[in-house]
């Protein structure tokens, strides 16, 4: 049987490999993709057009914010549906299915917490600059919300469930999740109340400061925001709701 | 010349003990010193990998060069306080869950020491 194992990996390590040499050289500017008029327009004129030297940035939340808009919805709509399957508001069944391990909540540990105070505000302010440096350098609004929602996930681990909970009740988590869609259309809005296309961002410099390439890159700091919002409470919401049952009463 | 030297000796080292904690990984009894040779092994060759790195960033001295070192430096602090932290937690959890530890068995004819 491994023996049966080594050769199919062999066979399909060679396949793999064989097939390296039919991809296009690493930035051939005569590659399909390269080639086409319209990655030419995004790599010569997003900097003019935008001033925003990530292009991919650029491209995602200007060029296609339309799609990145709801790409965001995505993430909410998995967070709500995993509230409506696994939440459970019922207290009566609580001590059923509990192995007897669990009852009895172990004693917290100090190396685990102290760390994690340690490194909990280094984590959320690199997960800040990472939100806000979406437009300038590698990054966003998905990248930074995830860490950020990490950072909730680490605390809850080293304390308890309770812990982020007096912080950040469930009922907070879900408005914030909210937000971040509300402030992502509400761009999209301004511009259409402005006189624009929907999520055409130059109009905004009418009431931002600046010139409306200025307010492209502006506006997509905002929208940016918006979605690291959505993303940092639903990475939060869907870890308490799997790693509690559903109940929201104790986690790990 | 000398900071290549210095680089390449790091990065040899830092291999060197990722082997060795690869090989504990592989040959050791039980759970927890598994774990060990896990955190030991792969806190110390990240931290000399890193700093072979971080040294060869200086090759071309100027400020920016000295920032993305001092980045490189503050990825292995990162991993040098969350690597045994994590290996403690998962330690602890073994340990809470009744996981006995590994002893040699005495061999007959031998008195149990």
């Amino acid at each position: 049987m491994k023996i049966l194992g080594l050769i199919s990996i062999c066979i399909t390590g060679w396949l793999l490999l064989s097939a390296v040499s039919d991809f296009p050289e690493w930035g051939d500017p005569h590659s399909p993709a390269n080639s086409y008029q319209v990655s030419q327009h995004y790599i010569t004129k997003t900097f003019a057009e935008t001033s925003v030297p990530n292009m991919v940035t650029a491209v995602l939340a200007d060029y296609r914010g339309y799609d990145t808009m709801f790409e965001t919805v995505v993430i909410f709509t998995a967070g709500i549906a995993i509230i409506g399957i696994l939440r459970r508001y019922d207290s009566s069944s609580n001590t059923i299915n509990k192995p007897e391990s669990f009852t009895e909540k172990p004693k917290e540990d100090l190396i685990i917490r102290t760390n994690c105070r340690l490194l909990i505000p280094i984590i959320q302010i690199f997960a800040l600059y990472v939100i806000a440096h979406g437009h300038l350098s590698p990054g966003g609004g998905f990248q930074g919300g995830v860490i950020f929602g990490a950072s909730f996930i680490l605390l809850s681990l080293a304390h308890d469930l309770k812990t982020v909970q007096k912080k950040l009740p469930e009922g907070r988590i879900l408005t914030l999740a909210g937000t971040g869609i509300l402030i992502y259309a509400g761009f999209g809005f301004a511009t259409i109340v402005l006189g624009n296309n929907f999520l055409d961002y130059s109009i905004l410099s009418k009431i931002m400061l600046g010139t409306p390439i200025e307010a492209r890159s502006h506006s997509m700091l905002g929208v940016e925001i918006g979605v690291a919002f959505t993303v940092a409470a639903i990475m939060f919401s869907i870890y308490s709701n799997l790693v509690s049952g559903g109940k929201m009463k104790e986690g790990l | 010349m000398v900071l290549n030297i210095i680089c390449i000796t790091l990065v040899s080292l830092g291999i060197l003990f990722f082997l060795g904690g690869a090989v504990g990984i592989l040959r050791f009894p039980d759970f927890y010193t598994r774990m060990h040779a896990a955190g030991k092994g792969d806190t110390i060759s990240i931290f000399l990998i890193f700093l072979g790195i971080a040294i060869y960033q200086l090759h071309d001295f100027s400020v920016a060069n000295i920032l993305v070192a001092g980045k490189i430096l503050f990825i292995s602090l990162f991993i040098m306080l969350t690597s045994p932290t994590s290996t403690h937690a998962l330690i602890r959890a073994g340990y809470e869950e009744g996981l006995k530890p590994w002893i040699r068995k005495p061999t007959k004819g031998q008195p149990d020491s």
